[in-house]
């Protein structure tokens, strides 16, 4: 009894919160909000740059899960925990990080600049913050759907006629694949929640937490309730996406 | 063909050294040893898995020790059989053949369905298949592209042993019938005997003895090759000289001496030998009746028999030396040998093999 009690104190305080949120918007003031340019342009801001650090650390993180995985080196396990690191940094020191290696004063920020590309206050600061963070999620991801994939399954692809390239195509991509963008959605989802390291590399223009953040301490609570329970909605929206694509999953083994 | 020429791999800890096999074109050849002695290995080495880290080794007469796998024609069996999972029996069987002219793929994957008993499932997912299917699938995945080498291991560990008949002929018939030169690894000295041309025994990273499997099997070279292949009794002992006039080259007649059993031989060496019986050898019957001279003749006590379905084996006490006799289970209940009787045991010296 005392295992359920506890139990369910806990699911309360999660769904407790999510569920007054959500009833705290007035109708009236969700409407108000569906027309919020600002708010709508902060949103599409958002979900572009998530969808390019997604990209990015798909296009990055999947050679590097495959290593990892499959291929023993000089060192595996220690960029193993590198990859992991930002999990554990909080973001502001995430932010504060990027800012010095990336940001005008430094070497590579002024190489960035060279071909054009500033970080700091622009969107590829956006993009940066969220790749910090959300590679993480999309490496071990990647990482443990192909040590699922038992490596034999490619050596036997490789005595048919294909190239590494081939079995690696045909072979281990589709079995390892779902989970591989299942990790990717929730990387995604994780782009879409950060405030901490955007604040700091680029406050201006505003992500949805940013903007969320900023109304709050602009115009109180009820400014920026609308604005938070649209952004919760999309969030449930990727949760159930996730959900969907781990249980076909699951019933495919 | 098939040919390796000093071949050593390493892999992890584990290590084989000085390989050396050949298969003719179009032969059956078996690698034989216990389990862990690294015959996958050796397989995987050959199909350029596994890097080599001396030797060469020969596909058709062509140098392949640098080839990548794609290029070397060869088809693997695994013992797991791993079949793709996200393919259906039809697309793992077609999964190799290249050839895009029309239809000639569907024609391939019908002719090895029809030829394995496979036709029903092909268009089956492979989850949920019995061992044996599995393991047909597998088989005909890796012959669908027609390659001149096909490399087995262990086909048969996992299927029961009814299957494992059937499979096995299908296998040897699929062998004659596609001329491929096939090079199975398995720890059963029963496949060596029914399916292979030429076998080799692995032990310790190293062959032990290659040659034809009868050969081996009779005249083992060394005592482990003898009781891994349970070839007979391995006794340890000492061979005197009982000639000592004609001293010189050749085979000599001698005494062998184990415990206190002592056995007339025919010995190329004295000293401490070891002298392998095969059950086959030891004749047993309940009178001892004169017979040809070079003959051992000794009295045993049975201690268990055993009857198989067609031979009986005859567990045997001579003067505190355990040895084994093998009859005719008809032979064995003829004469009603049981555990505690006395029988007569006879044996040709020129029976008693010699490490």
């Amino acid at each position: 009894m005392a295992l359920w009690f506890l139990a369910a104190l806990l699911v309360l305080f999660v769904a407790g919160p999510l569920a007054r949120l959500l009833l705290q918007a007035s109708p009236a003031s969700l409407g108000a909000a569906f027309r919020d340019r600002e708010l709508f342009a902060s949103i599409w801001l958002t979900a572009l740059a998530a969808t390019g650090a997604t990209l990015l650390s798909l296009l990055l993180g999947v050679p590097l899960a495959y290593l990892l995985a499959r291929v023993p080196f000089p060192g595996r396990r220690l960029v193993a925990g590198l990859v992991e690191l930002p999990v554990v940094v909080p973001h502001p020191v995430a932010g504060i990080a990027l800012l010095l290696f990336l940001g005008r004063q430094s070497a590579v920020g002024q190489a960035l600049a060279r071909v054009g590309l500033e970080v700091v206050n622009r969107v590829p600061g956006i993009v940066a913050g969220m790749l910090f963070v959300s590679a993480p999620i999309v490496v071990s991801a990647a990482r443990e759907a192909f040590r699922a994939v038992d490596p034999r399954l490619e050596r036997v692809a490789r005595t048919l006629g294909d190239t590494g390239w081939h079995a690696f195509r045909r072979v281990t991509l589709p079995l390892a694949g779902r989970s591989v963008v299942a990790g990717a959605v929730l990387g995604w989802a994780r782009s879409v929640s950060e405030f901490g390291s955007i604040v700091i590399l680029t406050y201006n223009p505003k992500v949805a937490s940013v903007l969320i953040y900023d109304r709050f301490t602009l115009f109180g609570l009820s400014a920026a309730v609308p604005a938070a329970v649209i952004l919760l909605l999309l969030a449930l929206v990727v949760f159930v996406v996730v959900q969907l694509l781990a249980s076909d999953g699951a019933a495919r083994r | 063909m098939i040919r390796l020429e000093d071949v050593a791999v390493r892999l992890g800890g584990f290590r084989l050294e000085q390989i050396t096999i050949a298969v003719p074109p179009g032969g059956y050849g078996l690698v034989i040893g216990p389990t862990g002695s690294g015959k996958t290995t050796l397989l995987e080495a050959i199909a350029g898995h596994v890097p080599l880290e001396a030797g060469r080794v020969h596909l058709r007469g062509e140098d392949v020790s640098r080839t990548p796998p794609e290029l070397r024609r060869v088809g693997f069996v695994y013992q797991q059989y791993l079949l793709f999972p996200h393919l259906t029996v039809g697309e793992n069987i077609g999964y190799g053949i290249r050839n895009s002219e029309a239809g000639h793929r569907e024609n391939r994957i019908r002719e090895l369905a029809q030829m394995l008993g496979l036709v029903p499932l092909l268009g089956r997912g492979v989850n949920g298949l019995s061992g044996g299917e599995q393991q047909r699938v597998a088989l005909a995945r890796a012959l669908a592209p027609r390659p001149s080498i096909l490399l087995l291991d262990e086909p048969f560990a996992a299927v029961d042993p009814a299957t494992r008949r059937v499979l096995r002929h299908q296998l040897r018939a699929l062998h004659e019938r596609e001329g491929v030169t096939t090079l199975q690894v398995t720890h059963d000295f029963e496949d060596a005997m029914r399916l292979g041309d030429v076998v080799a025994v692995l032990a310790q990273g190293r062959i032990a003895q290659a040659g034809a499997p009868e050969e081996v099997f009779r005249f083992p070279k060394s005592p482990f090759v003898a009781e891994f292949l349970g070839s007979g009794t391995v006794l340890r002992g000492r061979v005197e000289r009982l000639t000592p006039e004609s001293r010189g080259e050749g085979r000599f007649p001698g005494r062998f001496r184990s415990g206190a059993l002592a056995l007339e031989v025919v010995a190329e060496r004295e000293g401490d030998v070891y002298a392998v019986l095969r059950p086959a050898d030891l004749m047993v019957s309940r009178t001892p009746t004169a017979g040809p001279a070079p003959r051992n003749r000794f009295t045993a006590r049975i201690t268990q028999v055993e009857r198989g379905s067609a031979v009986a084996n005859i567990y045997l006490d001579v003067q505190g030396t355990a040895l084994v006799a093998a009859v005719t289970t008809a032979t064995s209940e003829e004469l009603r040998l049981a555990a505690g009787e006395e029988i007569s045991v006879a044996v040709k010296a020129t029976a008693v093999h010699l490490i």
